[in-house]
């Protein structure tokens, strides 16, 4: 919703990955975007694209915190932090950094997932000083005050409640987490366990703080109408100052193997049931990434694809069928999401998934299918690039997940490598039937008949 | 993580809703030059140069929606436009699917109130086959009986799958019971009974009346040299045989008098969602700039007046907002939040307490300079794309609005004043005519919330159809 800020996670930082295929032309056009970056002296990065087809600018800082660095008892704290942000600092007290940045003629949002906090500010160049005003101010000199702490709590419940407790999407989404993980971080909900959004407390708000918010645990993207040395020039004077703490310790705790099928049902009032699978695979900086990618867009992107031909279009159990990939600094998962259409057993479902997956590791994919793949990976490349808002979400994917922008100039290349012996290997590697987490929704009067 | 799974995604009957958030303002910013033909068949064509990316953007705009759905067979339209893709007279829907898919190619269609729109994007090196793709859905769908079918069944899946979200259908109920028996009522994508009566001899019938030259407009913008393209629009789209155009006939909207609520029962709900609102102004109503720059104050930002007394200030919700929708008849204007079952009485009586001291104190000089700098400040990422100039160029021509509905926005948002907004709030922002629609918990929330309207009425989620009850 427009005016909803705040939220989890946005839908363009997964489908961030959709990166093109079709070689020399994706890597010409990445070379029309030039980007100067700069490390500020208290660690900062900076990265700055020029363009001036519009008289604004968006503007991503990303902290290398999320989820992930929380502990049971304070999970969904990073996300509460996230909407912290926005109540009141020194110069710009509660309410104020909205009013002012409206006033002029600017819009932010901000969004947590397990390994980030994404500040994202869009506005007219003439807001330019003022932007820098507030980000530094907020990010030095944050209030914590016990009323403001009590009432966003209210703000967070909701959300929660909103996307996971009221969805059967969410709610399912977040039992598949917690089962596929046993020891990893990754098993916790973003949000928070409500218990855990009930209590935690102002040592905990401070703590996470300290932790997160210095500035060599963050990076910034400005994208938009401005020149490098103007950008670099405000950074020098409102972020440069800002001292520098220890970042948040690494996350040391490495999820063991998968060793045999998990299943998990949630029995709840639906009118249809929900069937979610997810797959271990590797962190987003892997070199199967490519292969990956590639193998999911031929089972599942678009009504040509092996899953819709098969569970949507032939045998009509289904109303769709899709797969997500969150992106992640340690290996996450690959969801395999379908919605039986009413009267269908989930399992029927599950059965011809299997059948697909078995069918990739089995045989090799068709010429067509590769390059089917690749154009599709190509065209998502420019449909990213063609605001200064996915150009700028862009560059910090790179940047944060890859370690490195300029991985952004190789995607095309990457994609291009990828040939149908390594989609049918990282189908065998990965779609297996002892790495999988199966989730099921039954409706309850359904759920209830069948036991 | 944890982006939670919209499986509502698969079937969106509230993408025409989200247009809404495409307000507006602009910076000295102008629609870059573009070019209307008229075929001698009838066809509008809009043809607008966009350099930079290399991609084409189509958008047309079919002038019959789903006001023109018969009675009973709400949906028509819609499903209508989501079989266009599904088997033409060369291609089959597997044909159309790998065909589109191979170049990277996306088409979409579907139906609002007002009109049916369909709109692909192609990349610039694949022009020749995207036309050709486009154009044969648009010309030459002849909806297979399998497809019609499937297409069918699914969509009656659809409509129970998005009950298990109260978001999602929120704004079906509210329509319903908001405009009563005028077409603006009906659910866009139809309901699980509706769906049901349609048959393809129907669908069939509506595509050849409705579907013709003298009724459509065609918008294209993005990388091309635009006497060219003009050349293979003339070819694909002049041999489209012309027929009269249907007579469009949407009634006049007039606002509900005195105060009305529907409560619809979800037994699992631990949150109320609530709107409410009255009938709001048409597409082309004179005050449209101004009741925008108005409702921005109020409810069309994140520190509005709603939203900061129900979200900041109180942590009632994570969000509360209000918009008006303009059509071609009055559009619906909404308040609209959500709040957890305990809360559900102080969030709406706050919700009304703003309203009502929006009306006494209006706005003052620095709410409605902030809102003025909000909409020129966000209005130029709203037409940055040539997806989004399409669109904008061929729902401007629908609604028979000019150019200068960008090119001078910045002058009429700029034209408003502290005493004409008072105006405008006394005459748009209802205070003693009121139609609420609440989704919850009844049994929690049921009794407390009839003091809200002199009559009440209620349902369960699960009844078929929304309002009126489906028949």
């Amino acid at each position: 919703m427009k005016t909803i800020k705040n939220s989890l996670l946005m839908a363009g930082l997964v489908c961030a990955f959709g990166l093109s295929g079709g070689a020399a032309n994706a890597q010409n056009e990445a070379q029309q975007f030039p980007v100067a970056t700069k490390t500020l002296k208290n660690g900062m990065k900076v990265l700055v694209q020029s363009d001036h087809s519009i008289p604004n600018v968006a503007l991503y800082i990303f902290y290398r915190i999320g989820s992930r660095n929380e502990h049971p008892g304070t999970t969904g704290l990073s996300h509460f932090f996230e909407h912290m942000m926005f109540n009141g600092a020194k110069k710009y007290g509660p309410g104020e950094l909205d009013k002012v940045m409206e006033a002029n003629g600017g819009e932010n949002n901000a969004y947590t997932n397990q390994n980030l906090t994404v500040y994202q500010d869009w506005f007219p160049r003439s807001a330019l000083p003022l932007i820098f005003d507030i980000e530094a101010d907020r990010i030095q000199y944050l209030q914590f005050d016990p009323k403001k702490i009590a009432s966003e709590r209210e703000v967070v419940a909701s959300e929660r409640r909103l996307r996971t407790d009221n969805d059967n999407g969410g709610l399912l989404d977040e039992q598949l987490w917690a089962t596929a993980y046993i020891a990893h971080p990754y098993q916790w909900p973003v949000v928070g366990w409500m218990s855990d959004i009930e209590r935690w407390t102002m040592d905990d708000l401070k703590h996470h703080f300290e932790m997160g918010y210095s500035p060599n645990n963050a990076t910034m993207v400005v994208v938009g109408d401005v020149t490098s040395d103007e950008i670099f020039q405000l950074c020098e004077k409102y972020i440069e100052p800002i001292p520098t703490h220890a970042p948040p310790p690494p996350v040391t705790t490495v999820e063991p193997e998968q060793l045999g099928e998990r299943r998990l049902v949630v029995h709840k009032p639906a009118e249809l049931p929900l069937l979610m699978i997810g797959y271990h695979i590797p962190k987003t900086n892997d070199p199967d990434f490519y292969a990956l990618n590639i193998l999911r867009t031929v089972l599942f992107q678009g009504e040509s694809s092996r899953m819709y031909q098969r569970l949507v279009d032939k045998d009509q159990i289904a109303l769709g069928v899709l797969s997500e990939v969150q992106p992640g600094f340690d290996p996450t998962l690959a969801i395999i999401t379908a919605q039986p259409k009413q009267g269908v057993d989930p399992a029927t479902c599950e059965k011809e998934i299997y059948e697909e997956l078995n069918k990739a590791t089995a045989s090799l994919i068709s010429d067509q299918e590769l390059e089917k793949a690749k154009n599709i990976r190509l065209v998502e490349f420019y449909h990213q690039m063609r605001t200064i808002n996915g150009r700028a979400n862009t560059i910090g994917t790179y940047e944060i997940y890859f370690g490195d922008y300029t991985r952004l100039f190789d995607a095309a290349k990457n994609y291009s490598a990828v040939t149908k012996e390594d989609v049918q290997r990282v189908a065998a590697k990965y779609f297996g039937p002892n790495n999988r987490t199966v989730a099921t929704l039954l409706p309850e009067n359904e759920g209830k008949a069948k036991q | 993580m944890s982006s939670p799974k919209r499986i509502g995604r698969f079937f969106c009957f509230l993408a025409a809703l989200l247009a809404f958030a495409v307000a507006a303002s602009t910076q000295t910013l102008k629609l870059p030059p573009h070019e209307k033909v008229v075929l001698k068949n009838g066809l509008t064509l809009l043809v607008m140069e966009k350099h930079g990316v290399p991609i084409v953007s189509f958008s047309a705009i079919v002038k019959t929606g789903s006001a023109a759905d018969p009675a009973g067979q709400e949906g028509l339209a819609t499903i209508t436009a989501g079989l266009l893709r599904k088997g033409t007279q060369k291609r089959t829907a597997q044909q159309f699917a790998s065909d589109l898919d191979f170049i990277g190619g996306s088409f979409d269609s579907g139906a609002s109130d007002d009109y049916t729109s369909i709109s692909a994007e192609f990349l610039t090196k694949d022009l020749d086959r995207g036309l050709d793709l486009f154009s044969d859905a648009v010309l030459h769908a002849n909806f297979p009986q399998t497809e019609v079918d499937k297409l069918l069944a699914q969509s009656i899946d659809g409509v129970k799958a998005s009950k298990d979200e109260a978001e999602a259908v929120i704004f079906n109920y509210y329509g319903g019971y908001l405009y009563g028996t005028h077409p603006y009522a009906r659910p866009e994508g139809g309901d699980e009974l509706s769906l049901k009566r349609i048959q393809r001899d129907g669908i069939s019938k509506f595509y050849e009346a409705n579907y013709v030259p003298a009724n459509t407009i065609l918008a294209v913008a993005g990388e091309f040299n635009a006497a060219e393209l003009k050349k293979k629009l003339e070819t694909t789209f002049g041999a489209w045989p012309a027929k009269p155009a249907p007579v469009a006939n949407i009634p006049t909207a007039t606002p509900v008098k005195g105060k009305r609520l529907l409560l619809v029962d979800k037994p699992d709900a631990s949150q109320t969602y609530f709107a409410f609102g009255n009938v709001g102004v048409s597409a082309t109503d004179s005050d449209r700039v101004a009741i925008r720059v108005v409702n921005t104050a109020f409810g069309g930002t994140f520190a509005s007046l709603l939203n900061t007394a129900l979200r900041i200030e109180s942590g009632y919700t994570y969000g509360a907002s209000s918009f008006f929708q303009p059509q071609k008849a009055a559009g619906p204007f909404a308040i609209y939040s959500f709040t957890k079952n305990e809360t559900t009485v102080p969030a709406i009586d706050l919700a009304l307490k703003v309203l009502d001291d929006f009306r006494k104190n209006g706005i003052t000089a620095a709410q409605l300079d902030t809102a003025k700098k909000y909409m020129k400040g966000q209005f130029p990422p709203r037409i940055e794309t040539s997806g989004q100039l399409a669109a904008r160029i061929a729902s401007n021509e629908f609604y028979g609005l000019d150019d200068n509905e960008i090119n001078q926005l910045e002058a009429r948002i700029d034209a408003v004043t502290v005493e004409s907004a008072k105006q405008i709030i006394e005459k748009h922002f209802p205070k003693d005519n009121l139609v609420f629609v609440l989704i919850g918990k009844a049994s929690e929330i049921g009794p407390a919330v009839k003091k809200y309207a002199e009559k009440e009425d209620e349902r369960k989620i699960s009844e078929p159809g929304f309002w009126p009850p489906a028949k």
